[in-house]
């Protein structure tokens, strides 16, 4: 889980192309939109887009959207389950 | 109605956009691709939109925030820019992504600002500004019609002011593929950003008039060119003995450059001449830094041995008309007077 979060973090830093932001500095729980990283409905596309390239994963249920990206801790809960969820 | 040139802003391959003029002595660059001195965008642009911009974009927006500055205005009461290119390194960057993944799991970020008009549309995002927003794609024509718009637009007496300004970009692709042409076997690539903020009242940092804009498509010969000059100048009251000094699209390419001598020879054979290509390389848009050029050139009153090809400087500038082509196809004209 410790290494998923990581290699996320590092890969939305880098589709995102958030300058000033290193993958360190995006806590585990923080908020990814609003108030968190600031991200915004444009970012939300780029990380379904993330999903489907590195873990083609597509999300099925677009409404359960907020709830995956709450935070890079939620993505990887969600990308985890679906992997165990398809072994 | 005068309309005068409020306030200027040039992002070039020269730090204009830092020093806002021109150099005393040409630079001497290395290289036959010349990319613009960019800035620090972060002074205008807040840092999670730079993220998603490419340089032409950031390159509008400087050119626009320093000329918007520079004339003392916060939100112009109308936006049009020119480009030819228009978003170009975006659009390559989502057509490689088309064929690299077979059209499957694009990126919405590259294919949004792609559109020619996204300059025009982020500076008005930036601004808060609902006024008239207008991108021109008219090839070697896209700042000429900006002009022209703007011009009208100032005429119909509904608005006071208004931001015109040209931009583009030379990216790895556009560079190749047009070195396959043979463009810059004789010239430097170029490419840039100046803005405009046009008035019909003279702002405290005006820097010249506008007097008037026109252009000429694929003319038959250089007698046309010339006879067209002549009435374009007649047009605004002028002869050719009211021209202090004549700036040319000089870019050593000995067939384009015939034009220019040509016009030089036999219209305006006394008069001395400069050309402003040197500095910012050859692109469809460069005429908008010819006339950030010639509206320096007039502010100061003074034409710097980096730009005068020809003849003496003048001791007075109160006329300068600009005369450009683009591939010798775009051939256009822009007069300038002292405010």
């Amino acid at each position: 889980m410790e290494n998923l979060m990581a290699t996320l973090k590092a890969q939305i830093v880098e589709q995102l192309n958030l300058q000033e932001v290193k993958p360190e500095d995006i806590g585990d729980d923080m908020p990814l939109f609003k108030d968190g990283l600031g991200l915004d409905s444009i970012d939300a596309l780029e990380l379904i887009v993330l999903l489907q390239q590195h873990y083609q994963i597509r999300i099925a249920n677009p409404e359960k959207g907020p709830e995956i990206f709450h935070s890079v801790r939620t993505i990887a809960d969600f990308i985890t389950a679906h992997q165990q969820q398809n072994k | 109605m005068n309309i005068y040139i409020n306030g200027t802003g040039c992002v070039s391959p020269l730090e204009t956009a830092v020093e806002g003029r021109l150099p005393s002595a040409a630079p001497l660059y290395d290289n036959i691709r010349l990319k613009a001195a960019e800035p620090d965008y972060k002074q205008w642009i807040d840092i999670k939109m730079i993220r998603r911009m490419s340089r032409v974009i950031k390159m509008g927006v400087a050119a626009a925030q320093l000329s918007l500055r520079e004339a003392g205005i916060q939100k112009p009461e109308g936006i049009i820019t020119g480009t030819a290119y228009g978003c170009l390194d975006d659009t390559g960057v989502f057509l490689t992504k088309m064929i690299n993944q077979q059209e499957e799991m694009l990126t919405p970020t590259a294919f949004i600002q792609s559109t020619h008009n996204t300059v025009a549309g982020q500076i008005a995002l930036l601004l808060e500004c609902h006024a008239y927003n207008n991108t021109f794609v008219h090839k070697g024509f896209s700042f000429e019609h900006t002009l022209i718009d703007s011009i009208m637009q100032l005429r119909e007496g509904k608005i006071s002011n208004i931001l015109a300004g040209a931009m583009d970009e030379l990216t790895n692709h556009s560079f190749n593929i047009l070195s396959r042409f043979n463009l810059f076997k004789h010239t430097a690539a170029g490419e840039g950003a100046a803005c405009f903020v046009l008035s019909t009242e003279k702002g405290p940092n005006a820097v010249a008039k506008l007097k008037g804009v026109s252009v000429l498509y694929k003319p038959g010969s250089y007698e046309e060119v010339a006879a067209d000059i002549v009435g374009f100048l007649a047009a605004y009251n002028c002869s050719q003995e009211d021209i202090d000094l004549v700036i040319t699209g000089r870019n050593g390419d000995p067939a384009g450059d015939a034009w220019y001598e040509h016009v030089e020879n036999n219209v305006f054979p006394s008069l001395p001449v400069a050309r402003f290509k040197h500095l910012c390389g050859e692109y469809p848009t460069a005429s908008a830094f010819g006339t950030w050029m010639a509206g320096r050139i007039i502010a100061s009153q003074e034409v710097t041995p980096a730009v005068l090809f020809k003849g003496n400087a003048p001791s007075a500038i109160k006329k300068v008309l600009l005369y450009n082509h683009h591939d010798a196809s775009h051939h256009s004209m822009i007069l300038l007077s002292i405010c």
